[in-house]
C-alpha cells in the first residue's frame, strides 16, 4: 500500500467516524424536538415550522402514484382525515419528497390540482424535490406521517395504520394511528402508540 | 382486483402522469406458480409444495422483513378439509439498496417453500387440489401489488406405494432448500452500547482474511436501522456486528433473531452462507411484541443446572466403566488393608482424592476451552484425536494390567504407577490416584458423555468448568462417602487372599480398554503406525518382566537387567513418534467417529490401488463452507446410509493446520483452499463434486458408483 492510499484510507476512515455520530442523530425521535425546516408550497410561499408554533402539525410524506397513497386516497379516508382535523385547527402538510423525473415528482400547479381532484384538504402541500425535509425527519415510505406538537416536540412518527397492505378492503378494519394520536393529542393526553413501522412504497429521493 | 382499482383510479382521476407505472399489470413483472416436490401425495405425510416466483429483470420481491418499505408476500390458502399448512420458509434475502434506504428482498427469481400435511384419513385414487391467494408488492423503483391465484392438482398415492420425488422438480427444490439459511451453530448475545446494537456470535476459528462480506438481516423491522452501515469485526473467537440501533425502537431487545450472511473466500471463488440466529418465531403466529420479556436467564440456568445434574450423573456411572473401575478398587483395597488408620485421616484421604479427579477434570476442561479460544476447531474427547495420546493411555493401562497379573511385583517401580500410589500412604498419593482415575477415565468419557460435554463447551466458560466439575463430583463420589464414613469401610470384607484373585480378575476389564485403544489407534494411523504401537506393547512388557527379573539378579545381572529396561523403554518412546508420523496429517479431525478416517495421501493410495470406492472431504475448522456441507449434505443418515451400501471409504483432511500433503491434493485439483470434494469410483479419476453440497446432489453421486461386487464388510472405512 502506497503511502496515499494509507493516508487516503486513514482520512476516510477517520471522516467515517466523524460522520456516525451525526447520521445516527438523523432520525429524529419521538419526544424530542422535531426538525426545524424551511420548504416552499405549492403557491410559491416559503413555509417554516415555526410558523405554526401553539398548533399541532402533521406531516404526511406523498407520492400520488404509489400504490399504498392510493389506497389512502381511492378509499377517501386521507381526505376524510384532514377534512377531520384541518376542521379541529390542526395544521396538515403533504410533503412530496420525489425527485425530479421520479414517480410522484409533480410541480406546484401540478400539486393543487392533485389536490383539487383528488377532493384533498391539507393545509398546504410542501414541494421538496432535494429531500432535505425527508432526510432529515428520515422519512421512509409514502405514506410516512409525524405528529409535531404546538411546542415544537415530535409526538408521533411511523405508518398511517396497523394494516400494512395497499388492498383498499383493509381500510375498514384498520386502526388509525394518526387520527388516534391526534384524538388523545386534542383531549390533552399523552399519545398511547408514539411509534410504528411505516409501510408503503420507498420515498423516490433522488438516488 | 387490486389491479383493477389501480387501473381505475388513474382513468378516473385523469392524473398526468408520465410514469403511471402503478398500473401496469404485473402479470408481466411476476410470474407465480405452485409446485409440489411429490409426484403424488399419501395420508397423513407432511409434504413440501413451493411458490415460485419468476421477477422481471431489475424487479424485486420482499422478505419477511422487508426492510424500510415494502411488504413480504402472503399466501392465502384454501385446501382441502383436513389438510394444514405450516409457515413460508423464508429464503435468504439480498440487500437491495433504494437511494439511501434499503430493501431485504429477492431478485430474478425465489421459491417459498412451505410444508403441507394431509389428513391422515385422505382416502386415495381421488385427487386433490391445493389452491392460494398469492398477494405480494413487486418493486423496481415504483411499486405495483399484485395477486395471483395458484392452484395445483395433485394424486393421492395408496399407503404402501412408493409417492418419489416429482423428478422435473428435483433441481428447483433442491436450489430452493440451498436458498434457506442453516439453523446457527454458534451461540449469540446481544448487548445495547448508546445507539448501537452489538450483536456478538461466537464463531470460533474464523479468518477475517477469508471473509469477503458480512450482512445481518434482523426479523424485526424496527430493531435496527436497515441502510445504516453493519460494522463487522472478526477474531478467532468470535464475529461481532456494531448496528444502529432502529429510531422507533424503545426497549433493548432481549435478543435478535434473524439471518446472517457470511461470504468466504474458498478454493475457488465466493461462497454465500446464510445462518438463522436465535428462534425463528413463525410470523403471525404471535404478534412480535407480545413476549418481550422471555428473558433468556432462567432458560439459561435451567439448562446449567440439567446439563450439571445429567454430567454428575454421568461421572457416577464412570465408575463403572472399564478403565475407572479397576483403580477405584485398587484404591478401595488399601483402604481396606489402612483400616485401621484413624476415620479423620481416611476422610482426608477422600477429599485429596476428589480434589485429584476435579483437577484433573477442570484442567483438561481449561485447556481445552483456551484451546478452542485460540481458534482450534477441536471438542470433547480431542485428546484421543492424537495417536500418540491413544498410544500413550494404551502402555499406561497395559502395564497397570501387568501389575494386576502379577507380572511385575507390588514394590516394582513400573507397577508404582497403580498399585504403588495407593500404597502411598501420604494424601499426595490418594490425590494423584484421582488425577489418574480421570486420566484414563478420558476414553470412556469421549464416546459415552461426547454430546454432552460438546454441549457444555458451546456455553461460556463458567458454564462448561461448571458441568465438568459435576462430572467430576459424580465420579469421585463413591469413593468420597466410603471414606466419610469409615463405618462403611468397615463392612467391607476383610484383607485376604482373595484380594490377590480380585486383582487378577480386574487385570481384565484393563486389558479390554487398551483392546479399544488400540482399536481407535487402527482409525488413526496406517498399517505401519498401527504395527508400531502394537510392539510398543510388547515393549511394555519386556521393560516389566526385564526390570523384575533384575531386581532378584545378582551384582551383575542386576544393572544388566535394569539397563534393558531402560533401554525397552526408550524404544517405547522412538516408537510411539514413529506412530505419530504415520498419521502425516497431523490433524484435528474426529477419526474414528461416524466411519471417517483421517484422510493421508498413502491411506489413499492403498484403498486406491484396491480398487475400492473413496470420498475425499478436504475441510478445515475456520472453513465455514465446509462445516456448513457437513452438516446438511454429509453427515445426514440418508449420506452416511449410501456411503455405507456402496462401500465407499470416507477419508477426511483437515487442513486447519498446514499440511502439506493436503495443499498437494487441493493443487492437483487446480484448488488454493478448501473444501474440496472428491468421489474415487475405485477406478480411474475422481468426481470433483461442488462447493458447495447437497445431501441430494452427494446422494446423486453415490448412486452413480458401480454397485459393490465383493463383501462390503471388507471396507475397512466401516465402522461397526
Amino acid at each position: 500500500m502506497s503511502t496515499t492510499r494509507r493516508i487516503l484510507l486513514g482520512l476516510s476512515l477517520g471522516s467515517a467516524l466523524l460522520a456516525l455520530p451525526f447520521a445516527a442523530s438523523a432520525a429524529p425521535q419521538v419526544g424530542k424536538p422535531a426538525p426545524a425546516f424551511s420548504a416552499t408550497d405549492a403557491d410559491g410561499k416559503t413555509v417554516k415550522l415555526e410558523d405554526f408554533k401553539g398548533k399541532t402539525v402533521v406531516l404526511e410524506w406523498t407520492n400520488h402514484d404509489c400504490p399504498f397513497v392510493m389506497k389512502h386516497y381511492g378509499g377517501q379516508a386521507m381526505q376524510a382525515l384532514q377534512k377531520k382535523w384541518t376542521a379541529a385547527g390542526v395544521v396538515w402538510l403533504s410533503v412530496i419528497s420525489s425527485a425530479p423525473g421520479e414517480q410522484g415528482a409533480v410541480d406546484g400547479q401540478g400539486a393543487n390540482r392533485l389536490t383539487q381532484s383528488r377532493g384533498a384538504a391539507p393545509t398546504t402541500v410542501l414541494l421538496d424535490a432535494p429531500g432535505t425535509i425527508g432526510r432529515a425527519y428520515d422519512a421512509k415510505t409514502t405514506p410516512h406521517m409525524y405528529i409535531v406538537s404546538g411546542d415544537g416536540t415530535l409526538l408521533y412518527q411511523g405508518g398511517i395504520d396497523d394494516k400494512p397492505s395497499a388492498n383498499l378492503e383493509d381500510l375498514k378494519t384498520a386502526k388509525n394511528y394518526v387520527d388516534a394520536a391526534l384524538t388523545e393529542i386534542a383531549a390533552g393526553k399523552p399519545v398511547s402508540v408514539k411509534t410504528s413501522k411505516p409501510y408503503g412504497c420507498s420515498v423516490k429521493y433522488a438516488s | 382486483m387490486t389491479r383493477l382499482l389501480a387501473l381505475l383510479a388513474l382513468v378516473l382521476l385523469g392524473l398526468p402522469s408520465a410514469r403511471a407505472q402503478g398500473g401496469k399489470p404485473p402479470a408481466d413483472l411476476v410470474l407465480a406458480s405452485l409446485v409440489a416436490e411429490p409426484a403424488a401425495i399419501r395420508a397423513g405425510e407432511p409434504f413440501t409444495v413451493g411458490i415460485r416466483m419468476v421477477m422481471k429483470p431489475h424487479w424485486h420481491v420482499y422478505w419477511r422483513n422487508p426492510g424500510d418499505s415494502g411488504l413480504p408476500p402472503e399466501a392465502a390458502w384454501r385446501l382441502p378439509p383436513g389438510f394444514s399448512t405450516g409457515p413460508i420458509q423464508w429464503p435468504t434475502p439480498s440487500r437491495i439498496p433504494v437511494s439511501h434506504l434499503m430493501n431485504f428482498g429477492f431478485e430474478n427469481e425465489t421459491v417459498l417453500l412451505t410444508e403441507v400435511t394431509p389428513p391422515a384419513d385422505l382416502a386415495p385414487g381421488k385427487p386433490v387440489r391445493l389452491a392460494a391467494k398469492l398477494d405480494y408488492l413487486v418493486c423496481e423503483r415504483e411499486c405495483v401489488p399484485g395477486s395471483a391465484e395458484l392452484r395445483l392438482d395433485l394424486p393421492v398415492a395408496a399407503e404402501g406405494t412408493s409417492t418419489g420425488a416429482n423428478p422435473q422438480n428435483r433441481a428447483l427444490f433442491a436450489q430452493a432448500r440451498a436458498a434457506l439459511p442453516t439453523a446457527s451453530p454458534w451461540p449469540a448475545r446481544l448487548s445495547a452500547e448508546g445507539n448501537r446494537l452489538v450483536l456478538q456470535v461466537e464463531a470460533t476459528g474464523l479468518r477475517e482474511d477469508r471473509i469477503r462480506s458480512v450482512a445481518f438481516f434482523p426479523y424485526s423491522e424496527t430493531a435496527i436501522e436497515h441502510a445504516a452501515k453493519q460494522d463487522v469485526s472478526v477474531d478467532a473467537a468470535s464475529l461481532r456486528l456494531s448496528l444502529a440501533r432502529g429510531s422507533a425502537s424503545e426497549a433493548t431487545p432481549a435478543e435478535l433473531p434473524g439471518v446472517l450472511v457470511i461470504e468466504e473466500e474458498t478454493g475457488d471463488g465466493t461462497v454465500r452462507n446464510a445462518f438463522a440466529i436465535g428462534e425463528a418465531p413463525a410470523p403471525a403466529a404471535v404478534p412480535a411484541a407480545a413476549s418481550p420479556t422471555a428473558a433468556p436467564e432462567p432458560a439459561e440456568n435451567l439448562t446449567l443446572l440439567s446439563a450439571a445434574g445429567l454430567a454428575f450423573l454421568g461421572g457416577l456411572l464412570l465408575n463403572l466403566m472399564p478403565c475407572v473401575f479397576p483403580i477405584l478398587s485398587i484404591k478401595v483395597l488399601s483402604l481396606v488393608k489402612h483400616s485401621g488408620e484413624p476415620p479423620g485421616r481416611v476422610r482426608l484421604h477422600g477429599l485429596a482424592y476428589t480434589a485429584g479427579v476435579l483437577a484433573a477434570f477442570l484442567a483438561l476442561a481449561g485447556l481445552l476451552i483456551a484451546l478452542k479460544g485460540a481458534g482450534a476447531g477441536i471438542g470433547w474427547g480431542y485428546q484421543l484425536q492424537s495417536p500418540l495420546v491413544v498410544a500413550g493411555l494404551a502402555y499406561l493401562l497395559f502395564a497397570m494390567g501387568l501389575s494386576l497379573s502379577g507380572v511385575v511385583h507390588v514394590g516394582g517401580r513400573l507397577a508404582g504407577i497403580g498399585d504403588g500410589l495407593t500404597r502411598r500412604a501420604g494424601l499426595q498419593g490418594s490425590f494423584f490416584t484421582g488425577v489418574l482415575a480421570t486420566v484414563v477415565a478420558t476414553p470412556c468419557t469421549a464416546p459415552f458423555m461426547g454430546s454432552a460435554v460438546g454441549f457444555a463447551l458451546t456455553q461460556s466458560a463458567g458454564v462448561s468448568l461448571a458441568v465438568f466439575a459435576s462430572l467430576g463430583l459424580g465420579l469421585a463420589l463413591p469413593f468420597l462417602i466410603l471414606t466419610t464414613w469409615p463405618a462403611a469401610v468397615r463392612r467391607l470384607p476383610r484383607p485376604g487372599a482373595w484380594m490377590e484373585t480380585l486383582k487378577g480378575a480386574l487385570a481384565f476389564p484393563i486389558y479390554a480398554t487398551v483392546a479399544w485403544l488400540v482399536w481407535v489407534l487402527a482409525q488413526q494411523v496406517g498399517p505401519t503406525g498401527l504395527l508400531a504401537g502394537l510392539i510398543g506393547l510388547v515393549l511394555v512388557a519386556f521393560a516389566a518382566w526385564i526390570w523384575e527379573r533384575a531386581g532378584d539378579a545378582g551384582p551383575v545381572g542386576r544393572p544388566l537387567g535394569r539397563g534393558a529396561a531402560l533401554a525397552a523403554l526408550a524404544a517405547l518412546i522412538g516408537l510411539s513418534l514413529s506412530i505419530d508420523r504415520d498419521r502425516l496429517s497431523a490433524s484435528g479431525v474426529a477419526a474414528g467417529a461416524g466411519g471417517v478416517e483421517a484422510f493421508t495421501q498413502a491411506r489413499l493410495d492403498m484403498l486406491l490401488a484396491e480398487r475400492r470406492p473413496v470420498f475425499v472431504n478436504m475441510t478445515a475448522a475456520w472453513c465455514i463452507t465446509c462445516q456448513v456441507n457437513e452438516r446438511t449434505a454429509l453427515a445426514t443418515d440418508a449420506v452416511k446410509a449410501a456411503f455405507r451400501e456402496r462401500g465407499v471409504t470416507y477419508l477426511k483432511g483437515d487442513w486447519t493446520n498446514q499440511n502439506p500433503e493436503i495443499t498437494r491434493l487441493l493443487e492437483r485439483h487446480g484448488r488454493s483452499g478448501v473444501p474440496l470434494y472428491l468421489l474415487y469410483s475405485g477406478a480411474g479419476e475422481p468426481t470433483v463434486l461442488p462447493q458447495i453440497l447437497t445431501q441430494g446432489a452427494v446422494l446423486a453421486e453415490i448412486e452413480r458408483l458401480p454397485k459393490p461386487v465383493t463383501d462390503r464388510s471388507a471396507s475397512l472405512g466401516q465402522l461397526p
